[in-house]
């Protein structure tokens, strides 16, 4: 073979090739398993499609329903919100409790971390709904306890409309661990000299607290915010298990995926469910939109 | 080192590749490779892999690739893979689904093939009629079923009250569960489940009184009051304590392993006839079955159903095969004994009677329960409007909403009439 004595300026594209080749598994993920089937789905919402037959084309219909006539879009979407509105809160303000007692540097931290952040990561797995089904069921363990302890006989409180919301409530705050990582990692950043300033002028606990930690803390918090509550409008799999798919007792658990998910694979309207799907996205972009725009009368970047 | 090819070479290379490559496509020709998908318990699959084995054995040139899934993953995996183009080439169909897969061109029409090489006309017209949909043949009876009421006999005993049986009253099966209540001899232990929102036996009260779930040309076949009727009769066995309240009903989930007797909550509950073998396998206590109550005049309500289905994809390369399979299960000695009675009664006369020697003491009462009903039984209702499988679910949600007290029995009948014929204009 012979031996090149010279080199040639490699072209910008082979310079990147391996860059491009390592990118090659996210690029056919992102292109064949998100953004093709994402633009099939809106395709479809135009479409009467039943999974069975070829699609057809019926226009605005769906989104006409869902806009006019259509009361499980309506009850769905409330149990969507209430359940956005009430553990999103809840859960951030816990993860932060929890973020700023394991800051005080106690021993053992990266212990209490991981057990913490441990609900986090099994949440959402089907194993946890089922646990949570029986400890809120009848003879469950929330029961046995009130029993023994308060004398109280329960309800069910999966099982009454009245109080099963408030479980899957119960389940997503205790899911705090992730937000509490990001807490913790925001609350290191944050000067030690300003405390030092503070503590040596004499301001108390609370002042320090809501004068110096909070407003520091507000990107932070504003990200936390934003992604649980996209997370929060995709709840699924609890109400999922937890109903056994129905969304009951008296549609009380119906999340809004719920009933997509209902529509599509129970009564076989695709094309409706891919435009529940659509309008789910419309209502979570103007979400986070709202989110952005009110940031700036909140968040503090320290500069 | 340079690889020359010259054309005679490269030519004779092509000629033998095609060659190679023909005789393999030959062979895949010539075997007859099929798939078949099912739902159900573990036994279940045991049975079905094993009359796999055995027509395998008889079949050498067919193979058969069986999966099977639960209820709920069922249903969404075949919708699936039909809505793909990759049907299973044999379908365990449920009489729910048969009539959506059918009208959407899903599934092969065997009507062609009654008295060829599916051999069924032994079944009887009412048992071959369960597999058609607006006349033509789409499934196979795979087993006569029907519903059925639960008596758990130990209970009733310990109680003191004679256990239900044949022939009561609405009234005096209700006044006799109230008697289990009252009697306190368990914790949280009630008479009867609430049925007020099952379908099944919602349509069993309106055929008695003449009338239907649907009409033959898919309207709704009840009025207003019917419901509201149907729901102040569970209100009242509510309040008199025959049945468990709203919040322990409310753990049922349609499934066996949830219902009200096999959690012990009730003495009497409601299934199908073809649960009642893995009903007595969950319970330890002796359990027997019986037939709907029913008012003295009233019209027969309970009728002979499938208990599921055996049906041909529309789109199998192997439709010919898949249909001698389908009559291998249901008219074959060899491969209908392998199944049992475990998807229900065989609708052959010749397979049952071949069968009932064997069986064991529990599901010698199934087979006696459907020989004692089988006079009494109605005709089976006319085909379900699409978008019927949706009044299934608002019929319990309404039934909840009865039993929680957030809605009046009058208005729940007038408010189910309404939604329900909603969701079936809707398809």
């Amino acid at each position: 073979m012979r031996v090149e004595t010279y080199q040639k300026a490699p072209s910008a594209f082979a310079r990147n090739a391996p860059g491009y080749l390592f990118l090659l598994p996210w690029f056919i993920g992102f292109f064949g398993l998100t953004l093709g089937p994402a633009i099939v789905s809106l395709y479809l919402s135009f479409t009467d499609y039943n999974l069975l037959q070829a699609p057809h084309l019926v226009g605005l219909d769906n989104y006409a329903r869902i806009a006019t006539g259509d009361d499980k879009f309506i009850s769905s979407m409330k149990v969507t919100l209430f359940y956005v509105v009430c553990s999103v809160p809840l859960k951030l303000a816990f993860a932060l409790m929890v973020a700023l007692l394991l800051n005080r540097g106690i021993r053992g931290l990266p212990i209490y971390r991981a057990i913490f952040y441990l609900p986090s990561l099994l949440g959402s797995s089907v194993a946890i709904a089922v646990l949570w089904r029986q400890i809120f069921d009848g003879d469950g363990v929330v029961n046995t306890l009130l029993w023994y302890v308060l004398g109280i006989n329960g309800p069910s409180w999966i099982s009454n409309p009245n109080y099963s919301l408030y479980t899957l409530i119960i389940l997503a705050i205790w899911q705090f661990g992730s937000p509490m990582i990001i807490f913790l990692a925001g609350l290191r950043q944050i000067p030690t000299d300003l405390y030092e300033a503070a503590s040596l002028d004499g301001a108390s606990k609370a002042r320090i607290f809501f004068k110096i930690t909070l407003p520091l803390l507000t990107p932070v918090i504003f990200f936390n915010a934003v992604v649980q509550t996209i997370d929060a409008f995709k709840a699924f799999t609890p109400a999922y298990v937890i109903s056994s798919g129905t969304g009951g007792p008296i549609d009380s658990t119906l999340f809004y995926t719920l009933y997509l998910y209902q529509e599509a694979f129970g009564y076989f309207r695709m094309g409706y469910a891919a435009a529940l799907a659509w309008v789910l996205v419309i209502i979570i972009a103007v979400f986070t939109a709202f989110s952005f725009l009110s940031a700036r009368y909140w968040v503090h970047y320290d500069d | 080192m340079t690889l020359t090819i010259d054309r005679r070479q490269l030519l004779a290379g092509m000629a033998a590749t095609l060659a190679f490559s023909g005789i393999g496509l030959n062979r895949a020709n010539a075997a007859t490779s099929m798939r078949l998908l099912w739902w159900g318990s573990k036994e279940r699959s045991d049975r079905t892999f094993a009359a796999v084995k055995a027509y395998q054995a008889k079949n050498p040139d067919v193979t058969i690739a069986g999966e099977s899934f639960g209820w709920d993953s069922y249903w969404t995996r075949l919708a699936t893979q039909t809505g793909g183009g990759n049907a299973p080439d044999l379908i365990q169909m449920d009489y729910r689904y048969i009539f959506e897969y059918a009208r959407r061109g899903a599934l092969l029409d065997m009507t062609p093939y009654l008295g060829k090489s599916l051999a069924i006309e032994d079944f009887g017209a009412p048992n071959i009629n369960s597999g058609k949909v607006d006349g033509k043949i789409y499934g196979v009876n795979l087993g006569v079923n029907s519903s059925m009421v639960v008596v758990n006999v130990a209970a009733w005993q310990e109680a003191g009250v004679e256990p239900p049986h044949d022939g009561m009253t609405w009234e005096q099966l209700g006044e006799a569960c109230a008697k289990v209540t009252a009697a306190k001899k368990r914790r949280g232990f009630y008479g009867t489940a609430d049925q007020s929102g099952g379908e099944p036996d919602f349509e069993c009260w309106l055929r008695q009184r003449g009338k239907a779930l649907y009409t033959s040309d898919g309207k709704l076949g009840f009025e207003a009051k019917d419901a509201a009727e149907w729901f102040s009769f569970w209100d009242h066995l509510r309040e008199i304590g025959a049945c468990v309240p709203a919040d322990v009903q409310a753990l049922y989930k349609q499934t066996l392993e949830t219902d009200m007797l096999v959690t012990k909550k009730a003495a009497v509950s409601y299934a199908f006839s073809n649960q009642f073998v893995a009903i007595q396998g969950l319970v330890k206590e002796k359990i027997d079955l019986i037939a709907y109550p029913s008012d003295p005049g009233s019209k027969p309500g309970q009728y002979l159903k499938p208990s599921m289905l055996m049906s041909v994809s529309a789109t199998s390369a192997n439709k010919d095969a898949a249909v001698a399979f389908v009559n291998y299960l249901v008219e074959d000695p060899e491969g209908a004994k392998i199944l049992g009675v475990e998807r229900g009664v065989p609708a052959s006369p010749k397979i049952r009677d071949l069968l009932t020697p064997d069986l064991d003491a529990t599901s010698k009462q199934v087979v006696d329960y459907i020989g004692r009903l089988t006079p009494k039984v109605g005709a089976l209702p006319p085909s379900p409007p699409n978008g019927a499988g949706e009044n299934a679910f608002l019929l319990k949600k309404i039934a909840e909403e009865v039993a929680f007290g957030k809605t009046s029995a009058q208005d729940a009948g007038a408010k189910f009439t309404e939604q329900a014929a909603a969701n079936i204009t809707r398809g």
